[in-house]
């Protein structure tokens, strides 16, 4: 076969080359050109790309080698090539190396089909991507392809809404297909152009069968040579060319894009939303996608964002008129729940009112869930009044009430497809059937011994019904109580439910997790050193803010701690993580897990950590998500320290330190860094909220509480507080303060407004700061004592104190007026009190800031400088127990919060913003606060090509 | 040629683009997923009755890839496809890969070719990965002297395609 034959060839050549014979033997006249036929057979192993180059350098030349050259075969043909070059001077060698060093560096692009590209390209990083595509005209058709960068997004972690891109899509091809119909009866005139039209169609479609690039490098040529034949075709009619160029036109655009003659590049400098593909089949393009996700990801960094409010600015009178405890947004809406008992539907476009407040609690609302899809069309939410309401979200209209669903606050509910479940102030969760049961169903409960689950009577067990009877079984109607579960020994602050597990958390500083069928306890989590506040669950980690300032990460299934986030400095009260996971990684997580571990374990063996390396000190300070092996301090975790995730997760915490934490992982250490620290009263103020009733200009910065002021006495009030602002100086502030007294009727506005804050933040966070062993008994005890030291501080000035007992029952009496709904009109007194609350509270901030902002710093040192200012910033946790501002015979309906703890709320810090509650998404922050303004950080930044991207992105995960 | 003894391995005949029959083990030549279907689709009696044609790829080429496969025989089985596309990229190649990898460019797009005709996922990614390699890393005149890559673009192209680029700069 070949191989030997060749081998004797090149043995004989040595001797005597066998292309010599041949030499001799072959005429030497000038043939028309080589012909296959003449090839001898052992010439068939020279690759079909070197005969074609063969060809093309004998004709591009214009010389023809002699037949009986190409006739030898490889070997021989080499060998003589050699003896040729031999004969040259050295330079003429260089010259012809020079010459033939571009044939040994092929283009791959020319040389390998789009799908083998694309696999090459799928090896590199966007941005050396970006510059091959800036390498040729080839390459960038290539490198842009639209499924590639779908590829790099998802590898990227982040997610996209297929649902919604399709529908884009189809839309899109609707809207097309409309103009097309038009188009051609107007074309239908010139039958000329229609051909002409048809044609390039043709030649699209053409296109994209082989792929979205062009093949050769002649193509650009092409397109710029149609594309301004096509201006003078079709320049009378401005429309018809949108459909099949699209390029560099935004998704709405029914426009001719930019003239073809100023961007011949293809695809077009600048990517577009829709690729510019053949008319019939809109696609939306990746590579804008990952364009625009990766610019708003640079804004989270940069901390670029424009701040937005609930109410629009423009509507105040739609504006919650107390303190918003819960917020949940979608795409289109956003619910709110609030103290002023009413649920609130905004349209997230406009942030207006979608509809008038549901009304129907007899309290604070305290949480909510809602789903707006049409299959579901529902707003679920509890409160403080220990009922559950269920609501029509497309209507407001109450729909079901579970009266007394608990016996004390609803704390946290949520509800997926079969179930909701509802935990309590009360220490128990409670778990109701969204449909009709039977217990044939596979929702139903599974009655067990559990001594965690209780089951009411009409659950049963098929297996004790006789046979006879089991036709004749009524389904369960929906919102039944199915089950409840008891094993946390205080309140239930917050709970999840994923995949058929319930996961709680709770005062008593434990997070549990459930089996929502048999209602058995499967896992307890400790870490905590204080009462929890919030959680989250994504299947693989538990996510939970503290009492104890601190946000930790948990591995589910080993219940590993894997990382805590220190950087609050008060109660972290609301806590979402998004770790930006791609399908398929746990593996990958696990891995990273182990080697981790080993590590540790090696330099452990090696002596690295010294005996304290794990020492309380330490452990106290936790790792926030350090691989480094020093800082392990659990192994055996299914997830890595930090809990994994791509580079883009992110933590978003709240806090009762008025403050919101973005966290981020830093690319060298992996540990979580707080990224940004977004304060809720300056988002309020660069919202665009604004006084109603302009003061003078000295005021312009001083806005906080405009809702429902008017009058002089606001007036007033505003000109003290900017005084406050403007001066900086704490004598200033309190002199103010001392200025403000002399209104006894703001005075008991004040008064009211903050022990009413101080109320509702303890039915909130009361069980938070219980004591595992305290006695309600010396709760109470203790309570009295501090309301006596401090209510007189509550009303921030000593000469106003004689008058705390007489102008209490006035502040109640403007409280009680605050009927769900009534808030808006502005005279009103309530909204008054609320405003001369929140100005006392800036006021006593601008004297505080200088111990607020240093962590333990003594609570004598504020008072001792601001001591007109009594109140003293007392959030430091470890003071919370002595702390009771409760006012006492207030005859509130609060008498279940006596022992509330968190220290004289409504005054030891000045913005009146503590957080609620936060969501986000890939674009923005909303969090809702003491203040009944709602506010919101779109980090699009007003840019338009991320908020048209934007709509695509899928919910974090 | 002979038929196979009862104690040989198993074996099948490749007819190469230029006509060469190569012999080779089965085990070996079914690290192609094309090679594996055909003979399971034939039967086991056809391997013996006649050499498989494979018409795309010349004798120097498939005895290149024959070499991988060989060093390759025991490897366990490559993931599903919709795994593999969702897992990070790497470009670390093995050392093995990487000497065998070390021919022109020419032959190594043949290589890469004859995995994707072939149907070797696994060779096919360790010739991407070696052609990605000689792309990270490389100035954009490095690269298209590394691949004699045509500049096409005006100046002015070129300037607004790295203005525009701009975004992915890591910041």
């Amino acid at each position: 076969m070949a191989q030997p034959i060749r081998r004797a060839n090149s043995g004989t050549f040595v001797g005597a080359p066998s292309f010599l014979a041949s030499m001799r033997c072959a005429s030497f006249k000038v043939d028309e050109g080589y012909s296959e036929d003449t090839r001898s057979q052992s010439e068939n192993d020279i690759l079909m790309r070197s005969d074609s180059r063969l060809e093309e350098m004998t004709e591009a030349d214009g010389q023809v080698l002699p037949d009986w050259l190409l006739s030898m075969n490889e070997a021989d043909r080499s060998e003589f090539t050699y003896m040729i070059l031999r004969t040259l001077r050295t330079s003429s060698i260089a010259s012809i190396v020079d010459r033939l060093n571009p044939l040994l560096h092929l283009d791959p692009v020319l040389h390998l089909p789009p799908e083998v590209t694309s696999i090459i390209f799928s090896y590199l990083t966007p941005d050396t991507l970006l510059k091959t595509s800036a390498l040729s005209k080839s390459w960038r058709g290539r490198a842009l392809d639209s499924q590639l960068w779908r590829l790099l997004f998802r590898l990227e972690g982040w997610t996209a809404d297929p649902a919604k891109m399709r529908a884009f899509e189809d839309e899109e091809r609707l809207r097309r297909s409309g103009l097309r119909d038009r188009k051609s009866r107007v074309r239908f005139a010139d039958r000329g152009t229609e051909r002409f039209r048809s044609k390039k169609r043709a030649y699209d479609s053409g296109k994209s069968r082989d792929g979205p690039t062009p093949m050769t490098v002649e193509e650009p040529d092409i397109t710029m040579g149609w594309a301004e034949q096509h201006g003078k075709v079709e320049a009378d009619e401005s429309l018809n060319n949108s459909p099949d160029r699209m390029q560099d036109v935004s998704f709405e655009s029914d426009h001719i894009p930019m003239p073809a003659a100023s961007t011949p590049l293809e695809p077009p400098v600048k990517p577009s939303l829709l690729l510019d593909d053949s008319s019939d089949n809109p696609r939306i393009n990746w590579h804008y996608l990952y364009k625009q996700k990766r610019r708003l990801e640079d804004n989270w960094n940069a901390g670029r964002f424009k701040n937005f409010q609930f109410p629009n600015p423009d509507y105040p009178q739609e504006a919650h008129t107390e303190c918003v405890y819960t917020i949940q947004y979608s795409g289109k809406h956003l619910v709110s729940g609030s103290r002023d008992k009413s649920v609130r539907i905004w349209n997230m476009e406009t942030q207006r009112l979608t509809r008038p407040p549901l009304l129907g609690h007899s309290a604070s609302v305290l949480c909510l869930q809602f789903d707006d899809s049409p299959q579901e069309d529902v707003v679920i939410s509890g409160g403080s009044d220990c009922h559950i309401i269920v609501w029509r979200f497309s209507t407001g209209k109450l729909l079901k009430k579970l009266s007394r669903a608990h016996s004390e606050s609803v704390l946290n509910l949520r509800f997926d497809e079969n179930y909701l479940i509802s935990c309590s102030k009360d220490k128990s969760i409670k778990v109701w059937n969204r449909k009709q049961l039977l217990p044939t169903d596979p929702c139903y409960p599974i009655v067990t011994t559990a001594a965690s689950a209780h089951f009411p009577q009409h659950i049963i067990s098929m297996d004790q019904v006789p046979d006879l009877q089991r036709n004749h079984i009524e389904p369960l109607p929906e919102y039944s109580l199915i089950m409840t579960l008891q094993g946390h020994t205080a309140a239930v602050n917050a709970i999840q439910i994923y995949d058929k597990q319930i996961v709680s958390a709770s005062g008593d500083r434990s997070v549990k997790v459930w089996d929502v069928r048999t209602g058995k306890c499967l896992k307890t989590f400790q870490g905590h050193t204080k009462g929890i506040a919030c959680v989250q669950f994504d299947g693989r980690r538990i996510v939970s803010g503290s009492s104890d300032e601190s946000v930790r990460i948990f591995d589910q299934s080993t219940g590993a701690e894997v990382a805590c986030l220190n950087g609050h400095k008060n109660l972290v009260r609301t806590v979402q993580a998004s770790f930006g996971d791609f399908p398929g990684n746990e593996e990958e997580l696990e891995a990273e897990a182990r080697k981790v571990d080993r590590e540790f374990f090696e330099a452990r063996d090696r002596g690295m950590l010294g005996e304290d390396s794990l020492s309380r000190d330490r452990r106290r300070m936790r790792n926030a998500g350090s691989k480094d092996p020093k800082d392990i301090f659990a192994y055996g975790a299914k997830l890595p320290p930090g809990g994994g995730g791509s580079r883009w997760a992110r933590i978003v915490s709240g806090s009762y330190d008025e403050s919101v934490i973005v966290w981020k992982k830093d690319a060298e250490s992996g540990n979580w860094v707080v990224s940004k620290i977004l304060l809720q009263n300056e988002a309020v103020r660069s919202a665009g909220d604004r006084p109603r009733n302009r003061p003078t200009q000295q005021h312009q910065q001083a806005h906080n509480h405009p809702h429902g002021q008017t009058g002089q006495q606001n007036q007033q009030q505003q000109q003290q507080q900017g005084g406050a602002q403007n001066a900086g100086n704490a004598h200033n502030a309190v002199n103010q303060l001392v200025a403000v007294q002399a209104n006894f009727q703001a005075l008991a506005a004040q008064a009211h407004a903050q022990v009413a804050h101080a109320q509702m933040l303890a039915q909130q966070a009361q069980a938070l700061h219980q004591q595992a062993n305290n006695a309600q008994a010396a709760q109470a005890a203790q309570a009295a004592a501090s309301n006596n030291q401090n209510a007189p501080h509550g009303l921030a000035a000593t000469n106003a104190a004689p008058n705390n007992a007489t102008n209490r029952p006035t502040a109640h009496q403007s409280s009680t007026q605050h009927a769900p709904g009534q808030g808006q009109s502005s005279g009103q007194p309530s909204s008054q009190a609320q405003h001369s609350h929140s100005q006392s509270q800036t006021q006593a901030q601008a004297t505080q800031n200088q111990s607020h902002n240093a962590p333990g710093t003594a609570s004598a040192a504020a008072s001792n400088n601001a001591p007109a200012n009594a109140p003293a910033p007392q959030a430091q946790p470890h003071h919370h127990h002595h702390n009771h501002n409760h006012a006492h015979g207030h005859g509130h309906n609060h008498h279940h919060h006596h022992h509330h703890p968190l220290g004289p709320l409504g005054v030891q810090q000045g913005t009146n913003s503590r957080v609620f509650k936060l969501q986000f998404d890939a674009r923005r922050i909303i969090c809702c606060s003491q203040d009944p303004t709602i506010v919101g950080w779109d980090f699009a930044d007003g840019d338009a090509d991320i908020i048209s991207a934007s709509q695509f992105f899928g919910e974090l995960q | 040629m002979a038929a196979a003894d009862s104690t040989e391995k198993p074996f099948v005949l490749i007819e190469t683009s230029d006509g060469i029959e190569i012999r080779v083990d089965r085990e070996v030549a079914e690290r192609s997923v094309l090679i594996k279907n055909l003979l399971e689709d034939l039967g086991p009696e056809a391997a013996e009755q006649g050499a498989i044609p494979i018409p795309n790829v010349n004798e120097a080429v498939m005895r290149k890839v024959l070499e991988w496969c060989e060093q390759h025989k025991k490897d366990p089985p490559a993931a599903a496809d919709d795994d593999a596309d969702n897992r990070k990229k790497t470009t670390d190649i093995d050392e093995w890969d990487q000497k065998f990898m070390q021919v022109d460019q020419e032959m190594l797009f043949e290589i890469i070719l004859a995995a994707n005709y072939l149907d070797i996922k696994a060779l096919l990614d360790v010739g991407c990965k070696t052609v990605a390699n000689m792309i990270k890393g490389k100035s954009p005149d490095e690269i298209r002297k590394t691949f004699n890559i045509q500049n096409d673009f005006t100046p002015e192209e070129e300037d607004q395609i790295r203005r525009e680029n701009e975004w992915a700069e890591d910041r």
